[in-house]
């Protein structure tokens, strides 16, 4: 009886570890939003760039954390997320002024904003699931400059094909304010959590067993390329949307915006926070941010007693620049060391036959 | 048919560039399975070095530029690369990615983000006249230049001991160790190679444009490091080979097609990297499996 008791016991606690996992992180989320909101407005427009690189960063540990692959190629989704909802929700007269090389049918194509972001989630899935047969056999530094040379092309598209956008050098602008930080919150929430579903899956299960031992698990008859078909292409669907919510966030677009740097800053997260676990991701991001807003502070001069202390501009990105190559020489499992929070008030559970690890 | 010639011997000379671009990080690649992003940080120290000191005559400008971008390249390995011995190729791949965007802020925060001009090698900016076919000079000295390197390189690496080391441990880090060939020595090595191969592309690079900015090495770089991957970064000539191709497929675009379609020879170039790595993942020119499958 008290067998069959501690064994119920330690299944509901199997089930509960990784919920606690989730709402600990969807807390942190909330409070991190709710302390700012009590802050200025620019720190707000901070955070809430901050929470659609959170997003991205969730989108980037959904595909790198669960195969082990790396991908440099995410910004290529985000990419055209966000030009999808810039060409679904600039007003049309805009358009015909501004983008007059436009395929005529784009000119009168609208949606309201909160259909364009899901739009732009499919459009970046689509793109993912287009190219995945190409890029998912890779593994290493292959897939790290395949995946590199899809954002090349993409980014290259966007800047000089002007039937789709702007004419090279221009921006896309005239994108509504119509998104606040709490809506950008809901997202990141949203995007966590469909993460942490995610995690549950079959094919992240499988994935997860490829990533440990590729040879054993195509040797017990896993199809490593066909979940990692899977796995891409639900990561592009959030980074897609994760792109929607950058145009409408920050309502100019241009290709360049969305290419190298951003892949180092979101990738520099990911490395922060511990890229095998979602935990990583969504600690990664908020800390680097919180670590950038401090600076971007420091370069505008902060006082301390009677002293006012800066640092000189451009010194922010080295700093960011250093953090990354540090944790990757001295921390390369990153803050969290790839493992999910967990309940803190138990003791360590006892490894059980037949139950699964609950870190991961 | 002049016009042809012209175009071919651009392109061979853009092939020749990104061929030892390529070749210099196959080298490093070689011996530590580094794909060196921060290669173009290098390539863009040595040329800021002869915009900077280009009055002072190239007698010493050259030499310079040489002597920077070894200090620089070993100055890598010695503070990050030598810390990560047992990362995988991915994560030194990340690692230098944000090396490299390190020192381009770092460039930035320096020298502005502004581009430095100087007249480096005027000289060679004029063209010839080879029976009716106007060549550019520049063309024909990269064209010498990349291929007496070779020559040396080659020389070195088949008749010199420390080459010989070098090739030893290309081919097999563990066992080179255990038959008593200093690592340290070998790795330093291969770097050191590697920053001359940079200066000698920056030299050329900087005589074309004159003018320097802070992510002056990144589009040489990443079409170098393409082109290594596809033509087989695991052996130095697959690297070199392919480094060519691309440069010489480049350049070839840019002179054939038509405008319109000109703005996006890197998109043509990228994806037929793709198609490449699907169908021969560890390289064109290496039979078997390689490193692709690690």
């Amino acid at each position: 009886m008290s067998e069959i008791l501690s064994k119920s016991k330690a299944s509901l606690r199997w089930r509960l570890g990784p919920l606690w996992s989730l709402a600990s992180l969807l807390m942190l989320v909330y409070l991190v939003t709710l302390a700012n909101s009590f802050m200025g407005e620019s720190l707000q427009v901070q955070l809430q760039f901050a929470l659609v690189n959170l997003i991205i960063v969730v989108a980037l540990q959904m595909f790198i954390g669960t195969t082990g692959v790396l991908s440099f190629g995410h910004i290529a989704f985000v990419a055209v997320g966000a030009w999808t909802v810039g060409l679904l929700t600039i007003e049309p007269d805009l358009k015909r002024s501004l983008l007059s090389d436009m395929f005529p049918f784009l000119f009168d194509v609208q949606a309201p904003w909160l259909v364009a972001v899901f739009i732009g989630g499919l459009v970046g899935g689509l793109l993912a699931l287009i190219v995945s047969p190409f890029l998912m056999r890779l593994n290493g530094l292959q897939a790290g400059i395949a995946t590199f040379a899809l954002l090349g092309v993409v980014t290259q598209v966007l800047t000089y094909w002007s039937s789709i956008g702007p004419r090279s050098g221009q921006s896309m602008v005239g994108i509504p304010d119509v998104l606040n930080l709490q809506t950008t919150m809901f997202f990141a929430l949203g995007a966590i959590v469909i993460a942490w579903l995610f995690q549950r899956t079959r094919p992240a299960r499988l994935l997860r067993a490829a990533r440990e031992d590729g040879i054993a698990a195509a040797a017990s008859g896993i199809n490593v390329v066909s979940q990692r078909i899977i796995a891409f292409t639900i990561s592009g669907i959030v980074a897609g949307v994760a792109g929607g919510l950058f145009a409408l966030t920050n309502r100019v677009l241009q290709a360049q915006q969305l290419g190298i740097e951003l892949t180092f800053i979101t990738l520099a997260m990911l490395v922060l926070g511990g890229m095998l676990s979602l935990s990583g991701a969504v600690i990664g991001a908020l800390v680097f941010s919180v670590i950038d807003v401090g600076l971007v502070q420091l370069q505008a001069g902060v006082d301390i007693g009677s002293f006012v202390v800066s640092i000189p501009q451009g010194v922010r990105p080295i700093i960011l620049g250093l953090i990354l190559v540090g944790f990757l020489i001295f921390r390369p499992s990153g803050l969290t060391r790839g493992r999910e929070i967990v309940w803190p008030f138990r003791p360590q559970r006892q490894a059980l036959p037949g139950v699964p690890p609950e870190n991961e | 048919m002049n016009q042809f010639i012209q175009s071919l011997v651009d392109a061979i000379s853009g092939g020749a560039i990104l061929g030892l671009a390529a070749l210099s990080i196959g080298l490093v690649f070689g011996v530590i399975r580094l794909a060196n992003f921060a290669q173009g940080e290098i390539i863009t120290a040595a040329a800021y070095t002869l915009i900077f000191t280009w009055q002072l005559g190239w007698f010493i400008s050259i030499p310079l530029s040489i002597v920077v971008a070894v200090a620089l390249s070993l100055l890598m390995e010695f503070t990050v690369f030598s810390r990560m011995r047992t990362a995988t190729p991915a994560t030194l791949l990340i690692a230098s990615f944000g090396l490299s965007f390190l020192l381009q802020r770092v460039y930035e925060m320096l020298f502005t983000n502004t581009v430095q001009t100087a007249p480096v090698g005027s000289a060679l900016a004029q063209s010839i006249d080879v029976g009716g076919v106007r060549i550019q000079m520049l063309s024909v000295v990269t064209i010498i230049l990349a291929g007496s390197l070779l020559y040396g390189l080659t020389l070195f690496l088949a008749k010199s001991s420390l080459g010989l080391q070098l090739q030893a441990a290309a081919a097999d880090f563990q066992t080179a160790r255990l038959i008593g060939i200093s690592a340290s020595r070998v790795i330093g090595l291969s770097f050191a190679l590697s920053g001359v191969l940079a200066a000698a592309v920056a030299f050329v690079s900087t005589v074309q444009t004159g003018a320097v900015g802070p992510s002056f090495g990144v589009p040489i770089v990443i079409l170098a490091l393409v082109g290594a991957v596809i033509g087989g970064i695991d052996k130095l000539s697959g690297a070199l080979a392919g480094g060519f191709l691309v440069g010489f497929a480049t350049s070839m675009l840019a002179s054939w097609l038509p405008q319109d379609f000109s703005n996006f020879r890197d998109a043509y170039v990228f994806g037929l990297v793709i198609l490449v790595l699907l169908f021969r993942p560890s390289g064109l020119l290496i039979r078997g499996r390689g490193v692709a499958r690690t």
